[in-house]
């Protein structure tokens, strides 16, 4: 089985758009084994339940940001491996520099192209 | 399937409209003066958010406007700007800007910046000019994961024995213990201990215990010394240092034991949240996380417990409701199928009335069921197009921005009720006629800044704006605190219009509705806002094409309040089933006035061709339904029939002659215009209990066009008398 098959995924953005827009992009892939959470407190909690290979965040999210999302999940020994890749508008130092810190896989800016999103998947968990 | 992109797109344009909703919100809540810190977090966020979503379409314009506006809101955030009256207005006008764009993306047109340009360079001002993408400077190395994929099957699907994953906001809190022993200068000094521990308690969770052991007995206690000290146990994200900083002013008259417990854990969060001015976890948040995953902190038994104050509730921090988007289309489809249910129903009933059965039997009681489910199931569905106003109101929020400020008045607009759900179509329809009526009132209805200060009252005039359930209909109403409707000078510009005439004796409310009266628009009266060539006539008749009333009142001095009653919904109406030449017809009985079984003085003629109606000593034109449908020529004698007397748009009665009244129903509207085209006279059609169907009539429509005969040309001519009675 090709590695898009297997792979799980989770999409948190507060905003259905890009929710929907990345979605479409994995599914292009051929990932199709993709969950969506509308904040990281629900992605967490679906990740308790179906847990993931992947996790492909928005940064400014209100309750929990991209970040500190990551920390969550670093901090828990199930979930510490995941993968993480961070969607944000800006990609500046701080932000990027945090999220090294922090164990972040990759990053995407946005506005992005389908073939942005996955190069820097592909960058995390190899080719799909 | 439809282009999922496109359909993407679409729900981009839906979520742009209550992106710019919470962005309406916020600004009216730093307007009122209710901001917390959390309030321009969410400002940011809209715009973000739809500056994302309009990158990932290539809307350029719309990116470069949201970029703007969002880097000087990002200046806010980041507490290098303070907010004040004009950014707070340019702010305003920012939003009004982003709507705009929105709009025009959405339909395809592209905009003219030129006209925004004010705005633009405003905003510009506002921007550092440091300000640059730093992307450039950013190093990173992707990181790759190694994948483990059978292993995740393994996983257990349960919480249990999972680990404390999602401790959130307390799992990278670190306790502290605090030991507050204060000494006696620290009271001389006039230093109040609860202060400090309240100050803490804003920096996290605190269990506080108080040391009572030092207090002696009663007869050795010197009333102004201190024997108490404290034990503090703090939950907080902040270190050790913030810890100490509440107590710099006691430094020196006070001992403080600062001591970690348990395991320490990095502040990262915390640390990118304050770097970043992003936003902490949300405190609402926190608790939700505790139920789905029990934290395994021990929880020594509190004295005291304090927590940071809770938010005061606002409807930001509502938990989101869970909604479906569904297509309108299929919200009608399901409108039009529990019409059908109704009118089965009704038939139903018929039947079995005519099978004879008595009463009391099963089949009646279960038909009683049935007719009450069916209208619990009809007002369910009537409801799931229901909206609140709240997306109208906050369009007028704008058009009273705009007005003031091009016509030079300060004015405020209050909204209440703004969650009050009406039918999608009435709110739609209801857009122009109350942009209208908004403009009307800070044009006319407000005096200018000066006059109102002359007359005693604030310079800034308030217009009210509000929406309320009244027996089952919505009222909406402006109202100002202007002047009040100025009536001599009304009266002479209606008398100088040839509207009323020269010697009317006309009471105040008369006077007040000439304002509705087609032509009273006059050119003194044109402005800029609210000349456009329409005057409250119109107004007036999209009122009433909703199926809507409106009234208006005034007091000289204190203000004009107009109101505006509408029916729930477009879908079933209130109607009078008549009888006309063996026809059967409905007429919607908010259009009827009075009726009146005809005897022979009440009629009388007029011309060849035509009769009318003589009520209490006023004679009212007589329109034959039968002979106006074209089911019949005009009869010999009305005896018998039966008026409905009905109030055209511009205040003048007339009656239309029926055989008979039949009942009173509510009917559920089928329209004709998809299969017939528009039809002078008719609105709609309806199915009755016995599945005949039965046209809905447009009096007012049916009046315009009326050719009035109801005498057949034959008949002997009796000229008008007097009107005896």
């Amino acid at each position: 089985m090709a590695l898009r098959d297997q792979l799980r995924t989770i999409v948190v953005d507060d905003m259905s758009t890009s929710r929907g827009l990345i979605t479409q992009a994995l599914e292009g892939f051929g990932i199709r084994q993709v969950e969506t959470a509308v904040d990281g407190t629900s992605a967490l909690q679906k990740i308790a339940t179906w847990p993931v290979h992947l996790v492909i965040s928005d940064m400014n999210m209100p309750g929990m940001n991209g970040l500190q999302l990551l920390h969550a999940l670093r901090s828990a020994p199930k979930t510490k491996g995941v993968g993480f890749l961070l969607i944000t508008g800006k990609a500046d130092r701080q932000i990027i520099e945090h999220g090294k810190r922090l164990g972040m896989n990759n990053f995407v800016k946005k506005p992005f192209e389908p073939d942005d999103l996955r190069k820097a998947v592909e960058a995390i968990v190899g080719r799909l | 399937m439809a282009d999922p992109m496109a359909e993407i797109k679409a729900s981009f344009f839906i979520e742009c409209d209550e992106l710019l909703e919470a962005l309406q919100d916020g600004l009216q809540l730093i307007e009122n003066g209710e901001q917390d810190s959390d309030t321009v977090n969410v400002i940011f966020r809209a715009v973000h958010s739809i500056k994302g979503g309009a990158g990932a379409f290539g809307l350029t314009q719309l990116v470069d406007f949201a970029h703007r506006f969002e880097t000087v809101l990002d200046e806010l955030r980041a507490d290098r700007m303070q907010i004040d009256q004009s950014l707070l207005a340019l702010f305003y006008q920012c939003g009004d800007v982003l709507s705009d764009l929105v709009r025009e993306s959405r339909d395809g047109v592209a905009h003219d910046i030129a006209s925004v340009q004010p705005v633009l360079t405003a905003l510009d001002q506002l921007i550092p000019a440091d300000e640059e993408d730093t992307d450039d400077a950013v190093d990173f190395q992707p990181m790759a994961v190694s994948l483990d994929l059978p292993d995740l099957d393994d996983m257990p699907l349960t919480t249990d024995g999972l680990p404390p994953l999602a401790g959130g906001p307390d799992d990278t809190a670190k306790t502290y213990l605090i030991r507050f022993v204060p000494q006696q200068a620290l009271y001389t000094l006039g230093n109040e201990p609860v202060f400090l521990l309240s100050a803490l308690s804003e920096l996290g969770t605190v269990q506080v215990s108080c040391d009572d052991n030092a207090v002696p007995p009663l007869e050795d206690l010197d009333p102004e010394a201190g024997y108490l000290c404290w034990e503090i146990q703090i939950q907080t994200t902040k270190d050790e240092a913030c810890l100490s900083e509440v107590f710099e002013f006691v430094e020196g008259i006070c001992t403080l034991e600062i001591t970690t417990l348990g395991t320490a854990q990095p502040t990262l969060c915390d640390s990118i949240g304050a770097d970043l001015a992003i936003s902490p976890p949300d405190p609402e948040v926190a608790p939700n996380l505790e139920l789905a995953l029990p934290s395994p902190a021990p929880s020594p038994s509190p004295v005291t417990q304090a927590t940071a104050p809770a938010p005061a509730n606002d409807t930001r921090r509502e938990a989101p409701r869970a909604t479906v988007r569904v297509e309108l289309e299929r919200v009608d489809r399901l409108v039009n199928l529990v019409g059908e249910l109704v009118i089965n129903q009704a038939m139903l009933s018929q039947s079995v009335d005519a099978a004879g059965l008595s009463a009391n039997t099963s089949v009646h009681t279960g038909l009683e069921e049935f007719l009450q489910l069916t209208r619990d199931i009809q007002e369910s569905v009537m409801l799931i197009r229901a909206q609140p106003v709240k997306s109208l109101f906050q369009r007028m929020s704008r058009i009273v921005r705009e007005a003031s400020r091009d016509i030079g008045k300060s004015v405020r607009l209050r909204t209440d009720g703004e969650n009050t759900e009406v039918d999608k179509t009435v709110i739609e329809r209801l857009a122009d006629p109350l942009t209208h009526m908004i403009r009307n009132a800070v044009d006319h209805g407000l005096e200018t800044d000066a006059d109102r200060v002359a007359a005693g009252k604030p310079a800034e005039g308030t217009i009210e704006l509000t929406a309320a359930h009244r027996s089952g209909r919505v009222v909406i109403e402006v109202r100002d605190d202007g002047n009040g409707i100025n009536r001599p000078k009304v009266q002479s510009i209606a008398i100088s219009k040839g509207l009323v005439p020269k010697d009317a004796d006309l009471t105040d409310s008369e006077i007040d509705n000439l304002l509705f009266l087609p032509g009273f628009s006059t050119a003194t009266e044109v402005s800029n806002l609210s000349g456009r060539g329409v005057g409250m006539d119109v107004v007036r008749s999209a009122i009433q094409a909703l199926g809507g009333r409106i009234s208006i009142a005034s007091t000289p001095g204190m203000g004009t309040t107009f109101s505006i009653s509408l029916p729930l919904t477009l879908a079933v109406l209130d109607g009078m089933v008549v009888r006309v030449a063996d026809q059967t017809l409905l007429v919607p009985l908010n259009a009827i006035l009075e009726t009146q079984t005809l005897s022979a003085n009440d009629i009388r003629a007029f011309g060849p061709e035509t009769n009318v109606i003589c009520i209490r000593d006023s004679f009212v034109a007589m329109l034959d339904l039968g002979a106006e449908l074209g089911y019949r020529a005009p009869l010999q004698s009305y005896v018998g029939c039966v008026m409905l007397l009905v109030a055209t748009e511009d205040g003048s009665k007339a009656a239309i002659i029926v055989d008979a009244i039949e009942d009173q129903r509510q009917v559920v509207i089928k329209g004709l215009q998809d299969s017939y085209g528009r039809i002078p006279g008719i609105a709609a059609a309806t199915i009755l209990g016995d599945g005949q169907i039965a046209l809905i009539l447009d009096p007012i429509d049916l009046i315009a066009n009326s050719e009035w005969r109801t005498r057949p040309p034959s008949l002997e001519q009796h000229e008008v008398g007097a009107c005896n009675g």
